[in-house]
């Protein structure tokens, strides 16, 4: 070969292999899920929860569903330590760092975060989800990339009311809630409706988010005489007091609470006075095993060598968020449009899919999941039972 | 009357702990000048070596347990942080206390793990029935332990020669010192209590609700109860200890807001606390 053939098939080499180079990266490039969790503070317990169900889930995705149409999902995590400042800088840190085009889905932190970032996440059309069920982020008119992946705080309550009215008729309910956006967020609805059902809200308790004596609340409420307490806004900070002190002060009302109440260690926290305590719960406790999902996670961690006891509640939402989303992307980039449109547009196409019974299926009513089970804590068992089939609640 | 007195003996429980808080606090700070604003982080250190203990042995022997080991945690936190600052500018000292709670936070999350935890055992079931008035078990433990130690720590104070030294460094450090009193001894000594005494709110705090991340919150108490009894008064932080507890009983949707409420009001009417001494400066 002549040095000017050689010189010349280098260079064409060259060329060709740096294009080919980059072909290859573009295909490499991840798409990316970005999780703003409390990794730190109060709710750091159900913060670090989270980040292993979302870990799991896109380890998952990646190791055997085949990653996202051939390009692997990368999960980014930020700490928000449960503070809307923090959380907010941790969202403009993972925005302003993460290309559009591979960053598709944000999942935030808290009522106050979300509600601090929606219009923000509305006017850049990001798809998004939080730890919230608040019911102003279910709303596709004003924040058309939000989806609450379960039933809003309304529709938790709506459950309990429904069970009230099923045990008793006109009952006496007393409402015990923090001074939060998350104790805040369904009251206005439960008394609208709990007066529509013919109920009397005979008590209204605002409280701190926690605090270490229950015993003026319980006092409070046995002068109030209730028949049902509906508790919301704590997230096991203060539901074992309430109920111990309300045993000990001999109050005789049933306690109910929604989604953040509904973990074991309320039971092992509150003792014997957690029996019968009532909430709502949309996903598959760790010992369903009768749930596939349950079942191959639990395989899936012992192969990968990590702790298959017993995971929160929380370890379940978040894994549900991750294979949701990641169904979402998949069908998004079948259809040649894995973009954050796309995935809006395909997390609202998503019904027929349940990922492996994580949820009764991602059926999306005004970007909510409407069905909840409700299930009551027993002390013998350790655990809380389900004591309805899913309740369709729009 | 009846209807009240539910109420008082709830706050007064409550109280009682952060009476136990409060004098650890007022203590390190009349001797030392330091504010601790660690202390919360105190109390959670104190919650998980309990907690810890109680992995092991029954809750009140795990409280024993804990306690010396809190009172040495107390003496290492002196020695190693605030020993190294005495005599600089108090910001300095401030700045280390508060680096130092963050350096608590995470230690504890990293020793501990991020879970709740609730204490395997519980302690002996003290509460009674008397007269149509139901007194939890939670009421009858923080108020048998509280007000005993707190009196007795104030007879100490007072009466024997150990309260006498504190007392003498902390009117005069150098005279103490120049008259061969062991002032880092026993200042280490002051640390040492002040973390036994929230080691001991915390396992009271523990006994009752279980070990996590939120009872740091209750150490912010600490302020407006110190604020509120006076700053250099040990006798005051036990009686506001007891004085918010109670109007937070009877108040329970404000008490976020009370303590602060409460110390402003009173400050406006004494400025050096309801039982601080009035200081004045001549220059």
């Amino acid at each position: 070969m002549k040095r000017r053939e050689f010189l010349r098939r280098l260079g064409v080499g060259s060329l060709a292999a740096m294009g080919f180079s980059r072909f290859a990266l573009a295909q490499a490039r991840p798409v990316k899920l970005a999780a703003l969790l409390p990794l730190t503070g109060p709710f750091a317990f159900a913060g670090n929860a989270g980040r292993e169900g979302f870990v799991d889930g896109v380890d998952y995705v990646n190791e055997v569903l085949g990653g996202i149409a051939g390009r692997k999902l990368e999960l980014i995590v930020e700490d928000t330590g449960y503070d809307v400042a923090k959380g907010t800088a941790a969202f403009n840190r993972v925005l302003s760092r993460e290309r559009p085009d591979e960053l598709l889905f944000v999942y935030g932190d808290s009522t106050g975060l979300s509600k601090a970032l929606a219009p923000e996440i509305a006017r850049i059309g990001l798809p998004y989800s939080a730890t919230s069920f608040a019911n102003e982020l279910a709303d596709p008119e004003k924040y058309p990339t939000i989806f609450v992946f379960g039933p809003t705080y309304n529709d938790m309550m709506e459950a309990l009311l429904r069970q009230i009215r099923l045990q008793k008729g006109k009952a006496r309910i007393a409402l015990v809630y923090s001074n939060t956006e998350f104790g805040r967020d369904p009251i206005p609805y439960v008394k609208e409706r709990a007066k529509a059902l013919g109920m009397e809200v005979v008590h209204e308790e605002v409280t701190p988010p926690a605090f270490t004596d229950a015993t003026p609340v319980v006092l409070n409420l046995r002068r109030a005489n209730p028949d049902f307490v509906l508790l919301q806004g704590y997230a096991l900070s203060a539901e074992p007091l309430i109920l111990r002190a309300a045993r000990e002060q001999g109050l005789r009302a049933q306690f109910m609470g929604t989604y953040y109440s509904a973990e074991l260690v309320l039971i092992q926290r509150a003792g014997p006075a957690a029996e019968g305590f009532t909430v709502t719960y949309h996903n598959p406790y760790w010992y369903d095993t009768l749930v596939p999902a349950v079942d191959e996670m639990r395989k899936f961690r012992q192969r990968k060598g990590r702790d298959s006891s017993y995971r929160p509640t929380y370890y379940m939402g978040s894994l549900a968020v991750a294979l949701g989303v990641a169904e979402a992307m998949r069908r998004a980039a079948q259809a040649g449009k894995l973009t954050r449109a796309g995935v809006v547009e395909y997390l609202e196409k998503i019904g027929d899919y349940n990922a492996m019974g994580l949820v009764r299926g991602y059926q999306f009513v005004n970007h909510r999941i409407p069905y909840t089970k409700l299930y009551r804590a027993s002390v013998k068992d350790g655990r809380f039972n389900a004591i309805t089939d899913w309740l369709k609640l729009a | 009357m009846a209807d009240l007195l539910p109420y008082l003996i709830g706050g007064l429980a409550n109280g009682a702990l952060y009476s136990l808080l409060a004098l650890g606090f007022v203590l390190v700070y009349r001797a030392t000048s330091v504010v601790n604003f660690a202390i919360g982080e105190f109390l959670l250190v104190g919650a998980y070596l309990t907690y810890t203990f109680a992995l092991l042995l029954p809750l009140p022997l795990a409280l024993l347990a804990a306690l010396p080991l809190a009172f040495l945690f107390g003496v290492l936190v002196e020695r190693g942080f605030v020993r190294p600052l005495l005599g600089r500018n108090v910001v300095a000292v401030i700045m280390a206390t508060i680096g130092l709670a963050a350096a608590l936070d995470g230690g504890v999350q990293l020793l501990w793990g991020p879970d709740l935890k609730y204490l395997p055992g519980s302690l002996p079931d003290l509460g009674f029935e008397a007269g149509g008035v139901y007194v939890s078990s939670r009421a009858v433990w923080n108020l048998l332990l509280a007000l005993p130690l707190g009196l007795g720590l104030l007879w100490l104070l007072r009466k024997s020669r150990y309260g006498v030294l504190v007392r003498a460094i902390s009117e005069r450090e150098v005279a103490a010192l120049a008259l061969g009193i062991p002032t880092a001894r026993i200042l280490a000594g002051v640390w040492g209590v002040s973390a036994l005494l929230a080691t001991l709110a915390g396992a009271l705090l523990a006994a009752a609700s279980g070990v996590g991340h939120n009872l740091v919150f209750f150490g912010l108490k600490v302020f407006p109860v110190a604020i509120l009894g006076g700053l250099d008064a040990v006798g005051g932080a036990l009686a506001a200890g007891f004085l918010l507890g109670v109007l937070e009983a009877y108040l329970p949707g404000f008490t976020e807001a009370l303590p602060f409420v409460v110390v402003l009001l009173v400050l406006l009417v004494r400025p050096y606390g309801l039982f601080g001494e009035r200081q004045i400066e001549r220059v």
